[in-house]
């Protein structure tokens, strides 16, 4: 399936094609547009205004894709507190990982094009998942 | 010739009732630091985020029945933009005379409260500065009496040898 979002990818974007990938859709091409207008017909959008996977009600649209998708996996719910705090930082949630988060996505934008960005960054999100699962069993801080 | 720079602007207008979504607006606006033009009409300096949060809340707003509309303009004048610059970072001395006077108060407060009130003014002076697009002079005295605190909860001394 091909999905759309607006280019210049940051955290709520790189972190939601992340969540596509791997939990929605593995075969997911990603196309990146500047005016909602050049949206595929053929393509999800995400992210952008009046797409249905956008922000909702105060979520973030990580949060969204979650609800949407019926994803209950409470690691990656976990992992959205961290994403919404990192792109909307109004202090919903406890996320002290998330100032961190944001800041690697906005320099990583700035050194590369989006295909770069969501290549480099998956990766990075594969290891918050591992961690996070970790410390979700453990009850503390994984070694 | 000098020219001005390109703003984002937010008109909306609200129902009246409930208050709920008016009440959310003004906090999440308030939080980005804008600066209000007219009733319904706010504007920020104009970059990729300014632009994409003005627009999570023109959503925000068309959900809650009312209208909205994302501008982007230009201040004819550069007196006009230079007042508008000045409101902003008036608005922003102002937090952060607030948060100078706390960690200067905290100074005179048991360990484990100034450890408390440092992490918090911590977290405050990162959302200032988030919002802060013109930082004004008090922005330096703020950081003075956050490294003043920081200095009491952990003497720099200390923290070299217990650091890691």
């Amino acid at each position: 399936m091909r999905w759309a979002t607006r280019a210049g990818v940051h955290v709520d974007r790189a972190a939601c094609a992340w969540l596509i990938r791997r939990f929605v859709d593995p075969g997911a091409e990603f196309v990146f547009v500047t005016d909602p207008a050049d949206v595929p017909a053929d393509a999800t959008p995400f992210d952008m205004r009046g797409a249905a996977l956008g922000h909702v009600g105060g979520d973030c649209s990580f949060e969204t894709v979650l609800r949407v998708h019926g994803l209950d996996d409470p690691v990656l719910w976990r992992i959205g507190e961290i994403v919404h705090e990192a792109d909307l930082d109004d202090g919903r949630f406890d996320a002290p990982e998330a100032p961190g988060l944001d800041v690697l996505l906005r320099g990583l934008s700035m050194t590369g094009d989006d295909e770069h960005t969501l290549a480099v960054s998956g990766p990075l999100f594969d290891g918050l998942y591992e961690f996070t699962r970790r410390r979700l069993l453990l009850g503390r801080e994984p070694a | 010739m000098t020219t001005t720079g390109e703003w984002v602007l937010l008109s909306y207008r609200l129902p009246r009732e409930p208050s709920g979504p008016r009440t959310t607006l003004w906090r999440r606006l308030r939080r980005l630091g804008v600066a209000q033009l007219a009733d319904g009409v706010v504007a920020l300096p104009a970059d990729a985020r300014t632009r994409e949060s003005l627009e999570w809340l023109a959503d925000d707003v068309l959900e809650a029945g009312g209208t909205a509309g994302i501008w982007t303009a230009r201040p004819a004048t550069a007196a006009q933009e230079r007042e508008l610059a000045a409101g902003m970072a008036a608005a922003r001395a102002e937090e952060y005379r607030e948060l100078t006077g706390q960690a200067a108060a905290a100074l005179g407060a048991p360990e484990a409260e100034q450890a408390r009130t440092l992490r918090r003014l911590r977290g405050e002076w990162r959302a200032i500065g988030r919002r802060d697009f013109f930082p004004p002079a008090e922005k330096d005295a703020a950081a003075a009496a956050l490294s003043a605190l920081a200095e009491a909860v952990a003497p720099t001394g200390a923290r070299v040898g217990s650091a890691r």
